[in-house]
């Protein structure tokens, strides 16, 4: 089993289901690509990046996107 | 009217007008199209990963409007570091609307860290246009640092209450050699009008479109004002006087005297 830390939440996932890297976290995650950017351990991963990017058990992952705002 | 230039950029629209608030991405997209804008803000959130829902900016065409993320919710510099870093990465562009504002109850922005993230994403490449109290010294000081423009506020944001800094900002236009733009606080079209007419290169406005009850047609007001505010600034305005003075002739009236 491993555990992430998205965006403030524990999320635990069986050890063969454990995203290898960003893009499998937003796929897990249904998470549209395209508009998202991602932080890992306080390192911004570029949307170009997601799939080069491996994650490892226990990393603490931001997901933001654009809103509407002022 | 005559073009509005940040950081070397050109606009035909003065007016930069905000995304938030509005009832549905539809009429968002509708009203920034009435407005003429050329510049829209945005702000940078987590991702709801338990409720996952559609794009609601996707709307909006980002090769006709320049994007503009804002630091909305940073509480201090380095928060504000951190989501300008994060927004350069998802637009590819290094513009941000810088806003630093801790109290959530004004959302007064707070004029040190607000001046201690300018100095370090200026000298970091990005382009800064900062959210700031209508301070005349603090906006020399942000013009010194590099900022692209200065963005004092007319009121508190979203509170529609119009030019309540209009002493400072005079002050700050009269001063500025970056682009002055009042943000925050312009409830009606008068009120920009009224900021364009005093020399403000620029207003934003956000609630007073998206929550009028035909946001559309307030955002072509909105136009409407800054195009005049605008053209009456550069025609020169006739002062004002304390006795009257004929627009007619005081001369051939048809009586004897």
């Amino acid at each position: 089993m491993g555990v992430l830390r998205v965006n403030g939440q524990d999320k635990e996932f069986a050890a063969e289901k454990f995203p290898l890297t960003v893009a499998a976290l937003l796929g897990e995650l249904g998470v549209e690509a395209a508009t998202v950017v991602a932080e890992v351990d306080g390192q911004i991963v570029e949307r170009e990046k997601f799939t080069a990017t491996e994650l490892r058990n226990g990393q603490r992952i931001e997901l933001v996107r654009f809103v509407p705002g002022g | 009217m005559d073009r509005l230039v940040v950081a070397g950029r050109e606009f035909n629209s003065r007016l930069l007008v905000g995304t938030g608030k509005f009832a549905s991405s539809e009429i968002m997209a509708k009203a920034i199209e009435a407005s003429g804008t050329e510049i829209v803000t945005v702000a940078l959130r987590r991702v709801d990963i338990e409720n996952e829902n559609d794009d609601m900016l996707s709307a909006i065409d980002r090769n006709k409007y320049l994007l503009l993320p804002n630091t909305s919710g940073a509480r201090d510099a380095n928060e504000a570091v951190r989501l300008s870093k994060l927004a350069r990465a998802a637009t590819g562009i290094n513009w941000v609307k810088l806003e630093v504002t801790p109290d959530p109850y004004y959302l007064l922005p707070d004029p040190v860290e607000t001046l201690r993230a300018a100095e370090i994403l200026v000298k970091d490449g990005f382009i800064v246009l900062p959210y700031i109290n209508a301070d005349p010294v603090l906006s020399k000081r942000l013009e010194d640092v590099g900022t692209a423009t200065v963005m004092p506020l007319a009121s508190p944001i979203g509170s529609n209450q119009g030019l309540r800094t209009r002493a400072s900002l005079e002050i700050i236009i009269e001063q500025a050699n970056v682009p002055v733009v009042v943000d925050a606080g312009l409830g009606l079209p008068s009120h920009a009008a009224d900021a364009m007419e005093m020399g403000a290169d620029a207003v934003l406005v956000n609630t007073a479109i998206a929550t009028a009850e035909e946001p559309v047609k307030m955002a072509e007001a909105f136009k409407l004002a800054v195009e005049a505010g605008r053209t009456a600034y550069i025609s020169g305005a006739a002062g004002a006087g304390k006795r009257a003075s004929a627009s007619s002739p005081l001369t051939g009236f048809l009586r004897d005297e």
